[in-house]
């Protein structure tokens, strides 16, 4: 096994900009990621996008990415694309494969900047062939530049889906229409975080500029809708929604689903390390101290895996998480450490400001946190909101027990997708918060992977 | 007034199924259980209704789990009648497997032992060579020697058992309500479980581990220890495996469950590579084709063990109304416990040939 200082898992600005600043600290740097390229999701595929040459329609904040992914190149971090990483042990070992190979990996700092995962959004309907998020269907926009159907229509709110159907609306394409689940009373709440916001005026700008661009396209945005539905049999046919209080109905090819994304905390939930319930994202969040560490020694986060502030955000992040190991490991005396960190947490302040504006502006419906009982909430083992309540009547707790009883949780996904539904259905039904619910105990593989993978492992010497 | 006739401590099989029992019998009774995350031998174990190599050196429990896979399939249609919950129960008969000569010379040792021990009660076990094996069991690797088979073995879903035991149980199971505090008081006893006292003139310590500290409040060391079993569980497959083999078990979902370490690591419930490893080799070797199967989670849970192993019944010395209840086989002894050793809680006693449980047993070893 070799160990390295540091290890970074996953490739967006988080991580390339933490490989390439504790790189440049003279650490010895291994920067792993399950995707094929560098970029995370938000700068997906950007080196190729670049070369092929349509990265333009993307915008400018994508193009950002392929300096990040440039200083990886030039940094002399090891790089291994394609690798996931399915266990991870708090003494400085993880396990990671790849075409059915696995490595056993050492380190003595690790810093997880896997990101954020989009809410999962369960309304009726939500698990038929043609309903997918925007996340997802930004991938393909972004991987194969594959347009969608002009019958697939939006729902959601957040800033992704405007962002979303601005590109579309570029690279010449168009969706049938915006369904805005953004509830006024947010507006109003948000005002009040207007001040903070203002000092990221560009951002609020671009906000605005995309607002603009669907207006000119002529794509129609609904507003004022509290509930929403995906109708069809085998597959989705049209969508349903409810303005001041009647429903209306779409015949649709498609429905792109989104309502923000959350922190992706598998890993530090594995590790052990302490959450806090955010009560406006309505998401958990690892605790961490002013250089992304955990209360797991030697574990730092960074970027969006740590709370959502976005990909500026992230990168400062990553520098902030690399200098502060640089430091620890002994690469950097704390006086420089605490005068290049000033310089950088000035230039994030303003990236944070704009967050409880966002937060609140944007902050999920109350019908998502509580569907309906016929509502699927995992979606892998098909169990509804009904069964989990029913689970709380026979006395569980919370979404461990809950688990046991109903099987939610326990497929593929191993309770990515509906831990967070999970978790604010029971908190809803037994009128405690979120924060006492908890969540799923996480275990390993973090990735599934073939028991033969698991037989081949490593060393021939192991009893069986 | 008194909260109950009796007061079961535990939430988890053992418990629950005591419960239900004294349900059954008419009494009026309490469940006190921990919250959401606690040490749960009863969500994390194998759902193996087990009685084949069960109980060699002591006669007792040898008979003890045979009469308890006897009564399951009536204790499972009872159940289901009474709460419409289908756990699963099927009595199949079990086969222990050998990928060596040397492994089989144990079994067959140790079987021999057993019907020895056991006389004229018989044992039914079998000693099942290669070719009889792939009549029962298709799809087993070259490496497969032979192994044992026993009629009375089966399974079960150890998550739907507990969810039935919870519903037959209903308004009775407390969750939320940790012990910090259990004291004999006016002829009975006095429990203090999450911010409540209750009271009843008898209980049953039926809390795994946690029997530790419960006995530990009257006064009462009872030698137990943890030891940790690790298991995979793969994604759905398409049924292959009619019966339950020893460490790999198909569910009626379709998922695998394979394992199970035997580890001295106290309360660590953590799972190792190494040992994932071991048991994904092991079970790869038995049936090659779960090379490709994807496994989807991994746990570690502890099984509750007194030092030969047996479970412990009796009562806390100087407490004839406090009955020990202690075991790492929750999902076998399920039937027995509701349907018998209910009905020695409510008597009030234990029968005569129950004092073979008595963890006095150590102590004679100790003088011997």
């Amino acid at each position: 096994m070799q160990t390295h200082d540091i290890v970074v898992i996953g490739a967006g600005p988080a991580g390339l900009a933490a490989a390439t600043t504790a790189a440049g600290f003279g650490l010895s740097v291994l920067l792993i990621d399950d995707q094929p390229a560098p970029g995370g999701q938000i700068y997906r595929n950007v080196e190729r996008a670049e070369a092929l040459g349509h990265a333009a329609g993307l915008g400018a904040d994508y193009r950002r990415g392929a300096s990040l992914t440039t200083a990886l190149r030039a940094s002399g971090v090891i790089y291994l694309p394609g690798w996931q990483v399915w266990q991870i042990e708090p003494e400085g070992r993880l396990f990671a494969n790849a075409d059915g190979r696995t490595e056993e990996i050492g380190w003595r700092r690790l810093v997880i900047a896997i990101g954020a995962l989009e809410r999962a959004v369960p309304i009726p309907g939500w698990t038929l062939p043609g309903v997918m998020t925007v996340g997802a269907a930004q991938i393909l926009l972004k991987t194969g530049g594959v347009l969608p159907d002009e019958d697939v229509w939006i729902a959601g709110s957040g800033p992704l889906p405007l962002l979303y159907a601005a590109q579309v609306i570029a690279a010449g394409g168009r969706i049938g229409g915006f369904i805005d689940t953004r509830r006024s009373a947010n507006r109003w709440r948000a005002l009040a975080h207007l001040p903070g916001a203002l000092r990221n005026w560009p951002y609020l700008q671009k906000g605005i500029a995309t607002t603009r661009i669907l207006r000119r396209a002529g794509i129609p945005r609904i507003t004022e809708v509290d509930a929403v539905e995906a109708v069809g049999a085998e597959r989705l046919t049209s969508v349903r929604w409810r303005q001041r209080g009647v429903w209306h109905e779409q015949k649709a090819g498609g429905l792109l689903l989104h309502e923000g994304v959350v922190p992706h905390v598998h890993m530090t939930m594995s590790l052990g390390c302490t959450h806090d319930w955010d009560p406006v994202q309505r998401c958990f969040r690892p605790r961490l101290d002013d250089w992304g560490r955990t209360d797991t020694r030697g574990v730092i986060v960074a970027g969006d895996a740590g709370g959502i502030f976005g990909a500026r955000a992230a990168e400062i992040r990553g520098k902030l998480a690399a200098l502060g190991a640089a430091a620890e490991l002994g690469k950097v005396p704390l006086q420089e450490r605490d005068r290049q960190a000033a310089a950088w947490r000035r230039e994030l302040a303003a990236h944070v400001a704009i967050r409880p504006f966002l937060d609140h502006l944007f902050a999920p419906p109350p019908s998502l946190l509580a569907p309906a009982d016929d509502v699927v909430l995992c979606r892998c083992e098909g169990v509804t909101a009904g069964q989990i309540r029913e689970a709380v009547d026979l006395g569980c707790l919370g979404p461990n027990q809950a688990k046991s009883f109903t099987r939610a949780g326990m497929g593929p996904c191993q309770g990515r997708i509906c831990g967070l539904s999970v978790t604010t259905t029971i908190a809803a039904a037994r009128g405690v918060s979120s924060a006492e619910i908890g969540f799923y105990r996480v275990r390993p593989p973090l990735k599934p992977l073939t028991l033969g993978e698991v037989a081949a492992l490593l060393r021939d010497d192991v009893p069986t | 007034m008194r909260d109950a006739d009796v007061i079961v401590l535990g939430g988890g099989l053992v418990g629950s199924a005591i419960a239900y029992g004294l349900i059954r019998l008419g009494k009026r009774v309490l469940v006190l259980d921990e919250g959401d995350v606690a040490l749960r031998a009863s969500r994390g174990n194998f759902g193996l209704v087990w009685v084949q190599g069960k109980g060699l050196g002591m006669p007792a429990y040898a008979d003890w789990a045979r009469y308890s896979a006897d009564v399951w399939p009536a204790f499972s249609t009872e159940l289901i009648e009474r709460t419409g919950i289908d756990m699963n129960y099927r009595k199949t008969g079990g086969f222990d497997i050998c990928l060596s000569e040397r492994d089989l010379a144990n079994r067959v040792a140790t079987i021999d032992k057993l019907r020895a021990q056991q006389g004229d009660k018989g044992y039914d076990c079998e000693v099942v060579d290669r070719e009889r094996l792939d009549n029962m069991v298709p799809g087993l690797g070259p490496e497969v020697i032979g192994g044992t088979y026993c009629p009375h073995d089966g399974h079960v879903s150890p998550l739907r058992l507990l969810k039935a035991l919870h519903r037959a149980i209903g308004a009775a199971y407390r969750p939320n309500s940790t012990v910090s505090a259990l004291q004999a008081s006016g002829g009975g006893f006095a429990i203090t479980a999450g911010g409540m006292v209750h009271s009843a003139p008898r209980i049953v310590l039926a809390a795994g581990l946690g029997n530790l500290g419960l006995c530990a409040m009257l006064g009462f060391k009872l030698p137990v220890r943890p030891q940790r079993g690790q298991i995979l569980v793969t994604e759905r497959l398409p049924a292959f495996l009619d019966y339950p083999v020893s460490g790999v078990r198909q569910t009626e979902e379709g998922t695998v469950m394979l394992g199970s370490s035997r580890e001295e690591v106290g309360y660590d419930t953590a799972t190792t590579v190494d040992v994932m490893q071991a048991i994904a080799r092991r079970a790869t070797r038995m049936f090659p084709r779960l090379a490709h199967a994807r496994v989807v989670r991994a746990w570690g849970a502890l099984r509750i063990l007194a030092p030969d192993e047996f479970p412990i019944y009796q009562t806390v010395p100087g407490h004839e109304d406090a009955v020990i209840a202690t075991c790492h086989s929750g999902v076998s002894l399920a039937g027995a416990h509701a349907l018998r050793f209910a009905q020695f809680v409510a008597d009030g006693q234990l029968p005569e040939h129950f004092s073979a449980f008595h963890s006095r047993r150590f102590d004679v070893s100790r003088t011997a």
